[in-house]
């Protein structure tokens, strides 16, 4: 399977990961391979199979609805380099 | 006192309640060769002061006749799993200042059940990777030949295993982390059924496919460890609320098993010496009275494809959160909002995890979806299919862990080839079930080990085979 610099660039943008240059043509050919890997999917005819999303069904427990202070926002936020009042900061996005 | 660190839990655990030593000593032993072994860089974070505090805590308890079940035993924690006001950095510069505010319901229990956490083993970054290479704290080094790889992911946990630097050490297991390196080493490693123990507080790779387990000497002590790490837990919703079994009684219990050979993927192994060894484990089983029934598992060989088409879109969108605002790295260069997720991300992450990123975003882009990552879940069903088709005739599957013994550092470098390296652990992982490795021969002086696959929730019955087998042999044995 062919990766191409169109395709490399959305992928770099839909997952917010700079690639540089210098390493696209690596990364082309890491990707191609791995992709030329997983088109061995192709051999099976699987048009009436259903897809399984998680091995074991019915997992899904819910609990009861009850508030819990576990973990404190203070805490949380000790996490963040920028925070201001309870509230984290970003570079400015209006103007 | 370097004797204590070679016994096995289950001695340790007697020594320490019939007073032959303290836990002092065992902890304190333990320290000293985790200093002398430095070099194996088999820890990123290692706890002195606390280990020693908490030995003199077990030891009162212990002289008071309060003994939990796992008092005073010295463990460690890979890197994935978070304990509260430690730093949790999953073997990556995007964590490597992370301080986790809570503690993961794996700590939780062990720690609840005396064992005390001498340290945090290191790991590949995310768990991505097959030979330890891709953290960002270096590699580990396999303590049998140091020039070789100790497997990956949970190669910290592994080579601290058989360094002896700690009785047992957690781990976790998304296509084979657990089992592979277990037997690169020349130890016991089993990942129990998806969901038998909470994912709570253990860093996300790939949510339906990973799980936290055990490395031990052998499979007494996994019984043991396993059973005061499983249990339901209300924080993870994909936790099974199923009763926890006693696997310590189970594990030498006197049980009848039927062992499933895939025997056409065994035919196809290249490697004469993963056959042999496989071939004469089969043996030795079959002799001591387990019954030997061929099986087919005609989907397998579509397992790897499907892997590294789920786990890279799993890990793509659980790795979206970091962003560089909340926690874990933040760039410095930024003007924009957009910048700053951009550079945060490409500084943080290294290469191998960018390329699991890629694959993922790829597989789930407008255009594609259909043909890779629904199409991978179609196999998946037919894999599971498989499966238990198998399991309705016999109780246990057994194959090779790893198609070959450990290999040299930096030696692999097509990705693809590494991946291969979990081509017999994957499918384990893709439909739920769970799985060991154990030591069962040698190839060019490095272990070889066998897999035992079995039915879901029977982690049990195949540490019972597993035991059998390390009664009849001394392949798991070391100093």
């Amino acid at each position: 399977m062919k990766i191409t610099e169109q395709d490399l660039k959305n992928i770099s943008l839909l997952s917010k990961i700079k690639i540089d240059e210098e390493t696209s043509d690596s990364l082309i050919k890491d990707l191609e391979s791995i992709l030329t890997m997983v088109n061995k999917m192709d051999e099976l005819d699987t048009s009436n199979i259903n897809p399984l999303t998680h091995p074991i069904e019915n997992t899904q427990t819910l609990r009861e609805d009850i508030e819990k202070k576990d973990i404190e926002r203070e805490k949380l936020q000790e996490l963040s380099k920028e925070k201001d009042s309870g509230f984290y900061l970003t570079p400015k996005v209006i103007e | 006192m370097s004797e204590l660190i070679n016994l096995s839990l289950t001695d340790q655990i007697l020594g320490l309640s019939d007073k032959s030593f303290s836990s002092k000593e065992i902890t304190g032993a333990y320290l000293n060769e985790i200093k002398k072994k430095k070099s194996l860089n088999c820890f990123i974070s290692v706890f002195e002061e606390e280990s020693e505090e908490k030995a003199l805590i077990a030891d009162k308890n212990i002289a008071k006749n309060k003994a939990r079940p796992l008092e005073g035993i010295p463990i460690a924690h890979k890197d994935i799993f978070c304990i509260k006001n430690k730093k949790t950095t999953c073997g990556s510069k995007m964590l490597s200042n992370f301080i986790s505010p809570y503690s993961s319901e794996v700590f939780s229990k062990l720690d609840t059940a005396g064992a005390i956490t001498i340290g945090k083993t290191n790991m590949d970054e995310f768990a991505m990777g097959s030979s330890n290479e891709t953290s960002f704290y270096g590699n580990v080094l396999n303590p049998i030949n140091e020039k070789l790889s100790p497997g990956g992911s949970s190669g910290g946990s592994a080579a601290a295993v058989r360094a002896n630097l700690c009785s047992f050490a957690t781990a976790t297991d998304t296509g084979g982390s657990i089992r592979q390196p277990a037997s690169f080493c020349g130890v016991t490693g089993i990942k129990p059924t998806y969901g038998r123990v909470s994912r709570w507080g253990m860093i996300a790779f790939a949510s339906s496919l990973d799980q936290a387990g055990i490395i031990a000497k052998n499979a007494k002590d996994a019984a043991i460890a396993l059973k005061y790490m499983s249990g339901f837990d209300q924080k993870d919703s994909t936790s099974l609320n199923e009763e926890v079994k006693d696997l310590q009684k189970e594990v030498d219990a006197d049980q009848e098993h039927i062992i499933g050979i895939p025997k056409e993927l065994i035919e196809k192994i290249k490697n004469d010496q993963v056959r042999d060894s496989f071939n004469n484990a089969i043996s030795i089983l079959e002799k001591d009275g387990a019954k030997i029934e061929e099986i087919n598992l005609p989907h397998i060989e579509y397992s790897l494809p499907a892997y590294y088409v789920i786990a890279p879109a799993e890990c793509s969108a659980n790795l979206a959160r970091y962003d560089g605002i909340r926690f874990g790295h933040r760039s410095e260069s930024v003007s924009s909002l957009e910048d700053l997720y951009v550079n945060s991300r490409t500084e943080g992450f290294g290469r191998e995890v960018k390329n699991r990123i890629f694959i993922g975003t790829f597989c789930l882009s407008a255009g594609y979806y259909d043909a890779f990552y629904n199409k991978a879940l179609k196999i998946r069903n037919l894999i599971k299919g498989d499966f238990d088709e198998a399991f309705k005739k016999v109780s246990s599957i057994a194959m090779p862990t790893c198609s070959n013994s450990s290999f040299e550092l930096g030696s692999i470098n097509d990705p693809v080839e590494m991946y291969e390296q979990d081509i017999y652990t994957i499918p384990a992982n893709l439909a739920g079930l769970p799985a060991l490795s154990i030591p069962s021969g040698t190839s060019d002086e490095m272990p070889i080990g066998l897999q035992l696959i079995g039915n879901y929730l029977e982690e049990g019955r195949i540490l019972n085979l597993a035991n059998k087998f390390q009664k009849l042999t001394n392949f798991h044995e070391f100093k």
